[in-house]
């Protein structure tokens, strides 16, 4: 049994996500007799250590063959296995997009595709390293439900929820380690329905992932400026919680932020859901920008795409200094 | 022989005509060459601090790279677009830095900017970028992908009637768990590219330990043979074998050359050698100059030794 | 409790082991101190303690006694 209480929430944000999601692994056979996690030769990277010393053949590593793990996921699933399969969240959209589309989005057999340092947690490594596109990759595939968890926490609850979750998923783990925490007690984690975690009626930000966060930071820096901003954690990209994004129609402001390409994400999402509403807020889409950058640190990255808490309230008091001139 | 330094093995290749056609072998001066760049490496390593580097994988192909660089490969670092030269591809793109530092004992890179590697925007990274003026042919890091790449170069110049140059792509064996290789193998053998080598550096390890318990590719030798390539297999640490493998002319080559070169990851360095960890670790001040001074003491002239 | 008497339950409690074990224990020497143990053990003695860990030090921290000589920093004194 988990225990959620500061001390474990503090490891496990010092862990990171990927050592997060390989403790709540651990839980995973106790829930469901029938549990197989797959990895492509990255187990120890993905905190699975533990889990294949106590289990053994519920581990099935096939090597560095990311596209064979998602057939070999699917037959698996076919004969009623509940199947984690898990990579780099680049590997996991780009090298197996063909099979997740086939297996996942078409016969829609039961797989949680685990993304493993999405966004610029490992770009360090360079762009081949870096996932900048991959929520709008399994977004536009049918029949596959994306969550992208705030912090450690919320990766140890998304992870045992996707076990309890029937259909296929993508699940997107980001940050490293010393993942700022946002969820530091038990809370209620459903799929498909976003946390408002601050109020505010200026402006709405809705982020998702490690950006939930930073919006916190950010909604803290613009309240000095007196003005206020309401947060919205949207844990499910899809399917997107449309009553949430709605909630958000009175403020002047929209904002979106994610760690990912602006292109086709959370931005994108809400923009489709809101496109067809006649009155709205102009709404600001802030994200990784569309460029390959040069391999650095993680801050170092996160700076140059202007993702700091710092960037984000000035992005954000700029457009909304526009928003009352207009 | 003894006291070649960086410097002197630099100048003896940087003086070489890359246009003559035979050359004598000195596998003296290739061992030399190999300690050099393990020395680089090392330096390397402690550089990228908490980062830290792929120095297990980059150290078991030393020798393939000192001979290649050396003695094999035709270059020109005053014109490194020259049509006639030879194309070397590191599809295994995290053994990037004694890639790294090859190319400074080549010319392409300066000693100091070595020392620039990971660090935030640097040209010097952990998986190799496409930049022909620094001699580097294409990006790579995920791992399956560099054969292909070499199919179509050999393609291409075999359709511009290019005889002259070569294309060499070095793989990882457990980067042979890709199936995307095989692709590239079956072509490769299907178009009957003569001019095409693949070297598997294989040092029988992968991220998460043996290749044997994790993914067993077998005998990889009598795979690549089934694929229609003329395998040789050799140790990857004898300079004159490897440099034997990759010059000795196929008596009616119909098809690519592959080299199985049978390595220890983490070569020359006693806690590296084939520990699980050092795929990918970091190199502390104290591991490296316990590293440095195995170097010194070592009585293999590659630096390949554990020391006495 | 002594700082001492604290430190060592903290451990005794993440790793399921006896006091007697600890003298000169190193991080990975016993199966429940690998990396997920180890975070554990960071978060307990942050909390028993008070004090919150830089990174570099939870890297650092390799042994029973290089923790204590790194929560000195801290003002916790043995």
């Amino acid at each position: 049994m988990i225990a959620y209480t500061r001390a474990s929430t503090r490891s496990w944000s010092m862990l990171g996500s990927s050592g997060s999601f390989g403790l709540a692994a651990m839980e995973l056979p106790e829930l469901s007799s029938n549990v197989a996690i797959l990895t492509a030769d990255l187990s120890f990277f993905s905190g699975l250590d533990r889990f294949r010393a106590k289990y053994p053949e519920r581990l099935i590593n096939v090597g560095i063959a990311e596209q064979n793990m998602l057939g070999v996921a699917a037959g698996m699933a076919k004969e009623g296995h509940k199947v984690f399969a898990t990579t780099y969240a680049t590997f996991a959209s780009a090298r197996t997009c063909d099979q997740v589309r086939v297996n996942m989005g078409y016969m829609q057999f039961d797989i949680k595709l685990v993304g493993l340092a999405a966004g610029l947690s490992v770009g360090i490594l360079g762009p081949t390293h870096m996932s900048i596109e991959d929520i709008a990759v399994m977004r536009a595939i049918p029949n596959i439900t994306v969550v992208s968890p705030a912090d450690c926490t919320a990766t140890v609850k998304a992870t045992l929820a996707a076990a309890a979750h029937k259909g296929p998923m993508y699940l997107r783990l980001s940050g490293v380690q010393n993942n700022p925490t946002v969820y530091s007690a038990d809370f209620d984690f459903i799929i498909g329905k976003a946390i408002k975690l601050r109020e505010g009626d200026d402006i709405a930000i809705i982020a998702t992932g490690t950006m939930v966060y930073a919006a916190l930071e950010a909604a803290k820096l613009l309240a000095e400026r007196q003005i206020t901003c309401s947060v919205v954690d949207m844990h499910t990209i899809k399917p997107l919680d449309e009553a949430a994004v709605k909630e958000t129609l009175g403020a002047r402001l929209l904002v979106t932020i994610e760690e990912h390409s602006v292109h086709g994400g959370l931005g994108g999402a809400v923009a489709e859901c809101l496109a067809l509403t006649p009155r709205k807020p102009p709404h600001l889409v802030l994200g990784m920008t569309d460029t390959f950058h040069h391999p650095a640190d993680y801050h170092f990255l996160l700076e140059k795409n202007g993702l700091t808490p710092k960037q984000l309230a000035a992005s954000i008091a700029t457009a909304y200094d526009e928003v009352k001139a207009a | 022989m003894h006291d070649m330094t960086a410097a002197t093995i630099g100048e003896a290749v940087r003086a070489r005509d890359p246009r003559e056609e035979t050359r004598s072998f000195d596998a003296a001066r290739c061992r030399a060459a190999a300690k050099q760049i393990r020395q680089y490496t090392l330096q390397m390593s402690l550089v990228a601090g908490p980062h830290g580097a792929h120095a297990g994988g980059a150290m078991s192909m030393v020798e393939i790279l000192s001979v290649l660089y050396l003695e094999v490969l035709r270059y020109d670092v005053k014109n490194p677009t020259w049509e006639l030269r030879d194309r070397f591809i590191l599809s295994k793109g995290h053994g990037a830095p004694s890639l790294y530092a090859a190319l400074c004992l080549a010319g392409f890179l300066e000693e100091k900017e070595l020392l620039t590697f990971k660090a935030n925007e640097t040209r010097l990274y952990g998986h190799p970028s496409i930049d022909l003026s620094m001699g580097v042919e294409f990006s790579s890091g995920s791992l399956g992908q560099g054969l292909s790449l070499g199919v179509g170069t050999a393609l291409a110049l075999r359709l511009r009637n290019n005889d002259t140059s070569r294309v060499f792509a070095l793989l990882g064996d457990g980067e042979c768990n890709e199936g995307s290789v095989w692709e590239a193998a079956m072509s490769a053998s299907h178009f009957g590219l003569t001019n095409l080598v693949a070297i598997i550096d294989r040092n029988g390890m992968q991220y998460d330990g043996f290749t044997a318990p994790v993914m067993n590719t077998g005998d990889l030798a009598a795979k690549w043979q089934s694929f229609g390539w003329t395998v040789r297999e050799v140790d990857g640490h004898d300079v004159t074998a490897v440099h034997d493998a990759l010059t000795t002319p196929i008596a009616g080559q119909a098809g690519p050359l592959a080299i199985v070169a049978h390595t220890i990851r983490g070569k020359g360095v006693s806690f590296m050698e084939n520990a699980r960890v050092w795929h990918h670790s970091r190199l502390t001040q104290a591991m490296y100059d316990q590293a440095m001074a195995e170097q010194e003491a070592s009585t293999d002239e590659s630096g390949g030794s554990k020391g006495p | 409790m002594t700082n001492l008497e604290k430190y060592t339950k903290a451990f005794v409690d993440s790793f399921d082991i006896p006091p007697s074990a600890l003298a000169g224990l190193v991080y990975q020497a016993i199966p429940s101190w690998d990396s997920v143990g180890h975070m554990g053990l960071m978060a307990v003695l942050e909390e028993a303690f008070g004090i919150t860990l830089e990174i570099d030090d939870v890297i650092d921290f390799s042994s029973f006694e290089r923790g204590q000589e790194l929560l000195k920093k801290y003002g916790v004194e043995f």
